[in-house]
Protein backbone atom coordinates (compact mmCIF):
# COMPACT_ATOMS: atom_id res chain seq x y z
CA UNK A 1 0.00 0.00 0.00
CA UNK A 2 2.21 3.19 -1.24
CA UNK A 3 1.11 6.58 -2.20
CA UNK A 4 2.10 7.45 -5.38
CA UNK A 5 2.99 11.12 -5.97
CA UNK A 6 2.58 12.83 -9.59
CA UNK A 7 4.83 12.15 -11.99
CA UNK A 8 6.52 15.22 -12.10
CA UNK A 9 7.17 15.32 -8.32
CA UNK A 10 9.89 13.49 -6.81
CA UNK A 11 11.73 12.18 -10.09
CA UNK A 12 15.27 12.20 -10.42
CA UNK A 13 16.56 12.42 -13.22
CA UNK A 14 19.79 9.87 -13.65
CA UNK A 15 20.63 10.69 -17.07
CA UNK A 16 24.23 10.57 -16.54
CA UNK A 17 24.88 7.45 -15.47
CA UNK A 18 21.30 5.10 -16.44
CA UNK A 19 20.56 7.37 -19.57
CA UNK A 20 17.35 8.02 -20.19
CA UNK A 21 15.94 5.42 -17.49
CA UNK A 22 14.31 7.55 -14.55
CA UNK A 23 14.03 7.11 -10.84
CA UNK A 24 11.11 7.24 -8.84
CA UNK A 25 10.26 8.18 -5.42
CA UNK A 26 7.42 6.90 -3.69
CA UNK A 27 5.89 8.52 -0.27
CA UNK A 28 5.39 5.21 1.15
CA UNK A 29 3.15 4.48 4.97
CA UNK A 30 6.09 2.22 5.85
CA UNK A 31 9.60 3.23 6.46
CA UNK A 32 11.66 2.35 3.83
CA UNK A 33 14.44 -0.67 4.36
CA UNK A 34 18.30 0.94 4.07
CA UNK A 35 20.39 -2.12 4.95
CA UNK A 36 19.93 -5.64 6.05
CA UNK A 37 21.61 -8.13 8.25
CA UNK A 38 20.35 -11.42 8.21
CA UNK A 39 17.45 -11.34 9.98
CA UNK A 40 17.83 -7.78 11.11
CA UNK A 41 16.24 -4.90 8.69
CA UNK A 42 17.33 -1.30 8.89
CA UNK A 43 14.69 1.16 8.13
CA UNK A 44 15.07 5.01 7.28
CA UNK A 45 13.24 5.48 10.19
CA UNK A 46 15.21 3.38 12.43
CA UNK A 47 18.19 5.62 11.64
CA UNK A 48 16.86 8.45 11.88
CA UNK A 49 15.66 7.33 15.35
CA UNK A 50 19.96 6.50 16.02
CA UNK A 51 20.59 10.35 14.80
CA UNK A 52 18.38 11.67 17.28
CA UNK A 53 19.33 9.51 20.13
CA UNK A 54 23.12 10.38 19.16
CA UNK A 55 21.67 14.87 18.87
CA UNK A 56 20.28 13.47 22.19
CA UNK A 57 23.47 12.02 23.50
CA UNK A 58 25.93 14.92 22.44
CA UNK A 59 23.13 17.36 24.11
CA UNK A 60 23.13 16.25 27.52
CA UNK A 61 26.92 15.49 27.79
CA UNK A 62 27.60 19.07 26.69
CA UNK A 63 24.96 20.14 29.05
CA UNK A 64 26.39 18.32 31.86
CA UNK A 65 29.98 19.60 31.29
CA UNK A 66 28.77 23.07 31.57
CA UNK A 67 26.79 22.54 34.58
CA UNK A 68 27.50 25.58 37.18
CA UNK A 69 26.00 26.94 40.35
CA UNK A 70 24.97 30.20 38.25
CA UNK A 71 23.36 28.74 35.25
CA UNK A 72 24.43 30.05 31.35
CA UNK A 73 23.26 29.21 27.75
CA UNK A 74 22.08 25.98 27.40
CA UNK A 75 21.85 25.44 30.84
CA UNK A 76 19.36 28.19 31.54
CA UNK A 77 17.47 26.97 28.81
CA UNK A 78 17.42 23.66 30.24
CA UNK A 79 16.53 25.11 33.52
CA UNK A 80 13.41 26.57 31.97
CA UNK A 81 12.12 23.55 30.67
CA UNK A 82 12.69 20.91 33.81
CA UNK A 83 10.95 24.17 35.43
CA UNK A 84 8.03 24.53 32.86
CA UNK A 85 7.42 20.56 32.73
CA UNK A 86 7.46 19.93 36.77
CA UNK A 87 4.62 22.77 36.41
CA UNK A 88 2.24 21.64 33.67
CA UNK A 89 2.85 18.02 35.42
CA UNK A 90 1.81 19.64 38.36
CA UNK A 91 -1.39 20.88 36.67
CA UNK A 92 -2.01 17.48 36.13
CA UNK A 93 -1.18 15.47 39.29
CA UNK A 94 -1.86 18.13 41.69
CA UNK A 95 1.01 16.83 43.46
CA UNK A 96 4.55 17.98 43.59
CA UNK A 97 5.87 14.61 44.82
CA UNK A 98 4.59 12.24 42.11
CA UNK A 99 5.24 15.61 39.66
CA UNK A 100 8.77 14.62 40.14
CA UNK A 101 8.73 11.15 39.63
CA UNK A 102 6.73 11.25 36.47
CA UNK A 103 8.39 14.36 34.56
CA UNK A 104 11.64 12.36 33.60
CA UNK A 105 9.70 10.37 31.29
CA UNK A 106 7.53 12.74 30.14
CA UNK A 107 10.93 15.24 29.27
CA UNK A 108 12.65 12.16 27.44
CA UNK A 109 9.30 11.50 25.24
CA UNK A 110 8.92 14.82 24.54
CA UNK A 111 12.45 15.69 23.33
CA UNK A 112 12.91 12.09 21.44
CA UNK A 113 9.28 12.55 19.30
CA UNK A 114 10.28 16.41 18.84
CA UNK A 115 13.64 15.56 17.61
CA UNK A 116 12.29 12.37 15.39
CA UNK A 117 9.32 15.08 14.46
CA UNK A 118 11.57 17.39 12.92
CA UNK A 119 14.58 15.80 11.18
CA UNK A 120 11.52 14.01 9.29
CA UNK A 121 11.27 17.65 8.13
CA UNK A 122 14.59 18.72 7.72
CA UNK A 123 15.40 19.20 3.70
CA UNK A 124 17.56 16.59 3.80
CA UNK A 125 15.19 14.31 1.99
CA UNK A 126 18.05 14.72 -1.35
CA UNK A 127 20.31 12.35 0.81
CA UNK A 128 19.78 8.67 -0.29
CA UNK A 129 20.00 5.64 -2.16
CA UNK A 130 18.40 4.34 -5.48
CA UNK A 131 17.66 0.65 -5.50
CA UNK A 132 16.00 -1.16 -7.88
CA UNK A 133 11.79 -1.57 -7.09
CA UNK A 134 8.98 -3.64 -8.34
CA UNK A 135 8.70 -0.25 -11.07
CA UNK A 136 11.85 0.33 -11.91
CA UNK A 137 15.02 2.40 -10.05
CA UNK A 138 13.15 3.69 -6.58
CA UNK A 139 14.85 6.63 -4.78
CA UNK A 140 15.13 5.73 -1.10
CA UNK A 141 15.73 8.63 1.38
CA UNK A 142 17.95 7.62 3.57
CA UNK A 143 16.19 10.04 6.69
CA UNK A 144 12.59 9.35 7.54
CA UNK A 145 11.09 11.21 10.40
CA UNK A 146 10.70 8.25 13.06
CA UNK A 147 7.54 9.15 14.48
CA UNK A 148 6.50 8.68 10.69
CA UNK A 149 7.04 4.98 11.01
CA UNK A 150 4.52 3.02 12.92
CA UNK A 151 6.80 0.59 14.50
CA UNK A 152 8.09 3.71 16.82
CA UNK A 153 4.71 4.90 17.63
CA UNK A 154 3.55 1.35 18.32
CA UNK A 155 7.10 0.87 20.82
CA UNK A 156 6.22 4.68 22.71
CA UNK A 157 2.82 3.50 22.98
CA UNK A 158 3.25 0.28 24.35
CA UNK A 159 6.31 1.51 26.43
CA UNK A 160 3.89 4.63 27.65
CA UNK A 161 0.78 2.19 28.68
CA UNK A 162 3.07 -0.68 30.55
CA UNK A 163 5.29 1.79 32.12
CA UNK A 164 1.95 4.02 33.60
CA UNK A 165 1.27 0.30 34.75
CA UNK A 166 4.19 -0.59 36.51
CA UNK A 167 4.51 2.84 38.02
CA UNK A 168 0.87 2.04 39.52
CA UNK A 169 2.60 -1.10 40.52
CA UNK A 170 5.86 0.62 42.44
CA UNK A 171 2.89 3.68 43.54
CA UNK A 172 0.08 1.18 44.58
CA UNK A 173 1.34 -2.46 44.93
CA UNK A 174 0.75 -5.68 42.75
CA UNK A 175 -2.63 -6.58 44.36
CA UNK A 176 -4.41 -3.10 44.02
CA UNK A 177 -2.79 -2.21 39.67
CA UNK A 178 -3.66 -6.41 39.50
CA UNK A 179 -7.37 -5.59 40.72
CA UNK A 180 -8.15 -2.51 38.48
CA UNK A 181 -8.43 -5.26 35.61
CA UNK A 182 -9.12 -8.58 36.91
CA UNK A 183 -11.02 -7.26 39.94
CA UNK A 184 -11.03 -10.16 42.72
CA UNK A 185 -11.47 -7.84 45.65
CA UNK A 186 -15.01 -6.81 44.39
CA UNK A 187 -15.81 -10.68 43.87
CA UNK A 188 -14.27 -11.19 47.23
CA UNK A 189 -16.86 -8.41 49.04
CA UNK A 190 -19.90 -10.80 48.06
CA UNK A 191 -19.80 -12.67 51.13
CA UNK A 192 -18.56 -10.48 53.11
CA UNK A 193 -21.22 -7.48 52.48
CA UNK A 194 -24.66 -9.66 51.49
CA UNK A 195 -26.03 -9.49 54.60
CA UNK A 196 -25.85 -5.45 55.05
CA UNK A 197 -25.64 -4.94 51.51
CA UNK A 198 -27.61 -7.67 48.91
CA UNK A 199 -27.57 -5.37 46.03
CA UNK A 200 -24.06 -6.33 46.11
CA UNK A 201 -24.69 -9.69 44.30
CA UNK A 202 -25.71 -7.72 41.32
CA UNK A 203 -22.56 -4.35 42.00
CA UNK A 204 -19.41 -6.91 42.31
CA UNK A 205 -19.51 -8.97 38.96
CA UNK A 206 -20.32 -5.76 37.14
CA UNK A 207 -17.79 -3.72 39.11
CA UNK A 208 -15.50 -7.09 38.28
CA UNK A 209 -16.48 -7.18 34.21
CA UNK A 210 -15.50 -3.36 34.56
CA UNK A 211 -12.15 -4.20 35.55
CA UNK A 212 -11.74 -6.92 32.32
CA UNK A 213 -12.91 -4.37 30.12
CA UNK A 214 -10.61 -1.71 31.59
CA UNK A 215 -7.46 -4.23 29.80
CA UNK A 216 -9.57 -3.43 26.33
CA UNK A 217 -9.30 0.21 27.27
CA UNK A 218 -5.44 -0.12 27.78
CA UNK A 219 -5.20 -1.81 24.71
CA UNK A 220 -7.65 1.05 23.11
CA UNK A 221 -4.58 3.26 24.80
CA UNK A 222 -1.49 1.71 22.77
CA UNK A 223 -3.61 2.66 19.58
CA UNK A 224 -4.64 5.85 19.89
CA UNK A 225 -1.73 7.07 20.60
CA UNK A 226 0.48 5.25 18.24
CA UNK A 227 -1.83 5.74 15.25
CA UNK A 228 -2.46 9.25 16.55
CA UNK A 229 0.84 10.31 16.10
CA UNK A 230 2.22 8.55 13.28
CA UNK A 231 -1.12 9.81 11.51
CA UNK A 232 -0.28 13.40 12.32
CA UNK A 233 3.35 13.03 11.36
CA UNK A 234 3.12 11.02 8.17
CA UNK A 235 0.24 13.46 6.90
CA UNK A 236 2.49 16.49 7.85
CA UNK A 237 5.13 14.45 5.47
CA UNK A 238 2.91 14.18 2.48
CA UNK A 239 1.69 17.69 2.75
CA UNK A 240 4.91 18.62 2.41
CA UNK A 241 6.06 16.63 -0.22
CA UNK A 242 2.84 17.41 -1.98
CA UNK A 243 2.88 21.10 -1.89
CA UNK A 244 6.43 20.98 -2.60
CA UNK A 245 5.74 18.62 -5.85
CA UNK A 246 2.95 21.69 -6.98
CA UNK A 247 5.14 24.76 -6.16
CA UNK A 248 8.91 24.13 -5.69
CA UNK A 249 9.78 27.37 -4.08
CA UNK A 250 8.62 29.70 -1.32
CA UNK A 251 4.91 28.34 -0.75
CA UNK A 252 6.26 25.17 1.15
CA UNK A 253 7.47 27.54 3.65
CA UNK A 254 5.09 28.53 5.53
CA UNK A 255 3.53 24.85 5.60
CA UNK A 256 6.97 23.89 6.74
CA UNK A 257 6.32 25.90 9.59
CA UNK A 258 3.07 24.56 10.65
CA UNK A 259 4.66 21.38 10.37
CA UNK A 260 7.48 22.24 12.80
CA UNK A 261 4.52 23.37 14.97
CA UNK A 262 2.78 20.52 14.66
CA UNK A 263 5.83 18.13 15.15
CA UNK A 264 5.89 20.29 18.51
CA UNK A 265 2.41 19.87 19.50
CA UNK A 266 2.25 16.04 18.70
CA UNK A 267 5.49 15.82 21.02
CA UNK A 268 3.27 17.91 23.80
CA UNK A 269 -0.21 15.94 23.48
CA UNK A 270 2.02 12.40 23.54
CA UNK A 271 4.08 14.08 26.85
CA UNK A 272 0.65 14.96 28.45
CA UNK A 273 -1.37 11.53 27.79
CA UNK A 274 1.65 9.97 29.39
CA UNK A 275 1.75 12.28 32.44
CA UNK A 276 -2.22 11.44 32.72
CA UNK A 277 -1.85 7.84 31.90
CA UNK A 278 1.06 7.78 34.82
CA UNK A 279 -1.31 9.89 37.09
CA UNK A 280 -3.97 7.52 36.89
CA UNK A 281 -1.83 4.24 37.40
CA UNK A 282 -0.55 5.83 40.55
CA UNK A 283 -4.08 6.80 41.97
CA UNK A 284 -6.29 4.42 43.73
CA UNK A 285 -9.86 4.04 42.87
CA UNK A 286 -10.70 2.36 46.01
CA UNK A 287 -9.36 5.53 48.52
CA UNK A 288 -11.12 7.74 46.23
CA UNK A 289 -14.37 5.92 46.39
CA UNK A 290 -13.65 5.41 50.44
CA UNK A 291 -13.29 8.72 50.08
CA UNK A 292 -16.13 10.04 48.65
CA UNK A 293 -18.69 7.50 50.82
CA UNK A 294 -17.36 8.86 53.76
CA UNK A 295 -17.88 12.73 52.29
CA UNK A 296 -21.77 10.93 51.79
CA UNK A 297 -21.85 9.81 54.94
CA UNK A 298 -20.55 13.28 56.68
CA UNK A 299 -22.98 14.83 54.55
CA UNK A 300 -26.20 12.68 56.27
CA UNK A 301 -25.40 13.28 58.89
CA UNK A 302 -24.90 17.04 58.85
CA UNK A 303 -28.58 16.48 56.84
CA UNK A 304 -30.12 14.95 60.01
CA UNK A 305 -28.42 17.63 62.57
CA UNK A 306 -29.88 20.16 60.87
CA UNK B 1 -4.76 -7.91 12.20
CA UNK B 2 -2.34 -9.34 9.56
CA UNK B 3 -3.41 -6.90 6.79
CA UNK B 4 -2.72 -4.30 9.04
CA UNK B 5 0.54 -5.45 10.13
CA UNK B 6 1.28 -5.81 6.47
CA UNK B 7 0.76 -2.38 5.05
CA UNK B 8 2.11 -0.85 8.22
CA UNK B 9 5.16 -3.55 7.89
CA UNK B 10 4.95 -3.80 11.62
CA UNK B 11 7.90 -5.95 12.44
CA UNK B 12 8.40 -6.57 16.72
CA UNK B 13 12.49 -6.73 16.46
CA UNK B 14 12.17 -2.63 14.80
CA UNK B 15 9.69 -1.74 17.55
CA UNK B 16 12.31 -3.34 20.01
CA UNK B 17 14.86 -1.75 18.49
CA UNK B 18 13.36 1.99 18.67
CA UNK B 19 12.33 0.77 22.66
CA UNK B 20 16.38 0.67 23.40
CA UNK B 21 16.57 3.74 21.64
CA UNK B 22 13.95 4.86 23.79
CA UNK B 23 15.72 3.73 26.75
CA UNK B 24 19.05 5.00 25.66
CA UNK B 25 17.62 8.58 25.38
CA UNK B 26 16.02 8.19 28.89
CA UNK B 27 18.96 6.94 30.26
CA UNK B 28 21.47 9.23 29.34
CA UNK B 29 18.70 12.42 29.73
CA UNK B 30 18.02 11.32 33.39
CA UNK B 31 21.30 10.78 34.41
CA UNK B 32 23.55 13.54 32.28
CA UNK B 33 20.59 16.16 32.43
CA UNK B 34 17.87 15.76 34.60
CA UNK B 35 19.10 14.17 37.86
CA UNK B 36 22.16 16.77 38.19
CA UNK B 37 20.74 19.56 36.96
CA UNK B 38 17.90 18.99 39.36
CA UNK B 39 20.90 18.63 41.80
CA UNK B 40 22.12 21.86 41.52
CA UNK B 41 18.49 23.36 41.18
CA UNK B 42 17.38 21.90 43.88
CA UNK B 43 20.80 23.68 45.75
CA UNK B 44 20.56 26.82 44.94
CA UNK B 45 16.77 27.05 46.08
CA UNK B 46 17.73 25.33 49.53
CA UNK B 47 21.09 28.17 48.94
CA UNK B 48 18.10 31.44 48.36
CA UNK B 49 16.19 30.00 51.15
CA UNK B 50 18.77 29.62 53.53
CA UNK B 51 20.05 33.03 52.74
CA UNK B 52 16.34 34.44 52.78
CA UNK B 53 16.15 32.76 56.16
CA UNK B 54 19.44 34.39 57.16
CA UNK B 55 18.19 38.12 55.89
CA UNK B 56 15.30 37.69 57.98
CA UNK B 57 17.50 36.34 61.13
CA UNK B 58 20.18 39.38 60.54
CA UNK B 59 17.57 42.09 60.23
CA UNK B 60 15.88 40.87 63.63
CA UNK B 61 19.33 40.87 65.57
CA UNK B 62 20.58 44.14 64.03
CA UNK B 63 16.93 45.62 65.03
CA UNK B 64 17.42 44.16 68.21
CA UNK B 65 21.28 45.33 68.39
CA UNK B 66 19.68 49.15 67.49
CA UNK B 67 17.50 48.67 70.31
CA UNK B 68 19.80 47.97 72.57
CA UNK B 69 22.61 49.80 71.61
CA UNK B 70 19.81 52.96 71.75
CA UNK B 71 18.93 51.71 75.85
CA UNK B 72 22.67 51.48 76.21
CA UNK B 73 23.31 54.73 74.62
CA UNK B 74 20.56 56.17 77.18
CA UNK B 75 21.89 54.28 79.89
CA UNK B 76 25.27 55.34 79.81
CA UNK B 77 24.31 59.26 79.22
CA UNK B 78 22.57 59.63 82.51
CA UNK B 79 25.06 57.58 84.15
CA UNK B 80 27.45 60.10 82.50
CA UNK B 81 25.37 62.52 83.80
CA UNK B 82 25.31 61.50 86.83
CA UNK B 83 29.36 60.94 87.22
CA UNK B 84 29.72 64.57 85.84
CA UNK B 85 27.33 65.95 88.54
CA UNK B 86 28.56 64.27 91.17
CA UNK B 87 32.42 64.96 90.08
CA UNK B 88 30.97 68.82 89.82
CA UNK B 89 29.99 68.42 93.28
CA UNK B 90 33.22 66.53 94.78
CA UNK B 91 35.39 69.33 93.02
CA UNK B 92 33.44 72.07 94.11
CA UNK B 93 34.10 70.79 97.60
CA UNK B 94 37.14 70.19 97.43
CA UNK B 95 38.02 73.97 96.10
CA UNK B 96 36.04 75.15 99.32
CA UNK B 97 38.37 72.96 101.54
CA UNK B 98 41.05 73.70 99.46
CA UNK B 99 40.51 77.63 99.46
CA UNK B 100 39.79 77.37 103.50
CA UNK B 101 42.73 75.55 104.23
CA UNK B 102 45.14 78.01 102.04
CA UNK B 103 43.31 81.03 103.79
CA UNK B 104 44.19 79.18 107.18
CA UNK B 105 47.76 78.57 106.26
CA UNK B 106 48.19 82.24 104.59
CA UNK B 107 46.68 83.58 108.47
CA UNK B 108 48.96 81.39 110.05
CA UNK B 109 52.09 82.90 107.63
CA UNK B 110 50.79 86.24 108.50
CA UNK B 111 51.04 85.63 112.26
CA UNK B 112 54.24 84.22 112.19
CA UNK B 113 55.49 86.88 110.00
CA UNK B 114 53.94 89.37 112.62
CA UNK B 115 55.37 87.60 115.87
CA UNK B 116 58.92 87.57 113.98
CA UNK B 117 59.18 91.19 113.16
CA UNK B 118 58.20 91.69 116.70
CA UNK B 119 60.91 89.90 117.89
CA UNK B 120 63.16 91.81 115.82
CA UNK B 121 61.90 94.42 116.71
CA UNK B 122 62.39 93.85 119.98
CA UNK B 123 66.11 92.66 120.03
CA UNK B 124 66.31 95.81 117.43
CA UNK B 125 65.30 98.13 120.06
CA UNK B 126 67.69 96.02 122.80
CA UNK B 127 70.24 96.81 120.63
CA UNK B 128 69.74 100.16 119.86
CA UNK B 129 69.40 100.94 123.48
CA UNK B 130 72.99 99.18 123.70
CA UNK B 131 74.04 100.95 121.24
CA UNK B 132 72.79 104.44 122.43
CA UNK B 133 73.90 103.79 126.02
CA UNK B 134 77.81 102.90 124.35
CA UNK B 135 77.41 106.10 122.99
CA UNK B 136 76.04 108.13 125.56
CA UNK B 137 78.88 106.56 127.96
CA UNK B 138 81.70 107.65 125.17
CA UNK B 139 80.37 110.59 124.86
CA UNK B 140 80.27 111.55 128.44
CA UNK B 141 83.71 110.23 128.82
CA UNK B 142 84.86 112.69 126.50
CA UNK B 143 83.04 115.37 128.64
CA UNK B 144 84.33 114.53 131.55
CA UNK B 145 87.48 113.55 130.66
CA UNK B 146 87.77 109.78 131.34
CA UNK B 147 87.00 110.09 135.24
CA UNK B 148 84.59 106.77 135.05
CA UNK B 149 85.52 103.43 136.74
CA UNK B 150 83.90 100.23 134.61
CA UNK B 151 81.09 99.85 137.49
CA UNK B 152 79.76 102.94 136.76
CA UNK B 153 79.27 102.41 133.11
CA UNK B 154 77.85 98.97 133.55
CA UNK B 155 75.69 100.17 136.05
CA UNK B 156 74.15 103.60 133.86
CA UNK B 157 73.75 100.57 130.93
CA UNK B 158 71.03 98.70 133.57
CA UNK B 159 69.55 101.92 134.30
CA UNK B 160 69.43 102.56 130.81
CA UNK B 161 67.91 99.53 129.58
CA UNK B 162 65.25 99.55 132.61
CA UNK B 163 63.67 103.00 131.41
Amino acid sequence: MTIKETAQENILENGAQEGTEQVSHEVTIFAEPIKHFENFTITNALFSSWVVVFIIIAISVILRSKLREIPKGIQNLFEIIVEGTVSICDQVTNNRKLSLKIFPFAISVFFFILLNNWLGIMPIGGFGLIEEGAHGLAFIPIFRGGTADINMTLALAVMAVFGANIFGAFSLGIWKTFNKYVNLKALGQIGKKIRKDPTIILVAPITFFVGLFEIIGEVAKIASLSFRLFGNVFAGEVLLASIAALVAFFIPIPFLFLEIFVGMIQAFIFSILLVVYFTIGASDHDHEEGHEVKHEEEHDKVVIIN
Amino acid sequence: MESIINAFHIDYKIILAQMLNFGIVFVVLYFYAIKPLGKIMKERGDKIEKGVKDAKTNAEILDKSKAEYEEILIKAKSEADKIFQEGKKEAQTKKTAMLEEAKNEVALIIENGKKTLEADKTKMVEEAKKEIVTLVISATKKLLGEKIDGSLNEKTIKEFNNL
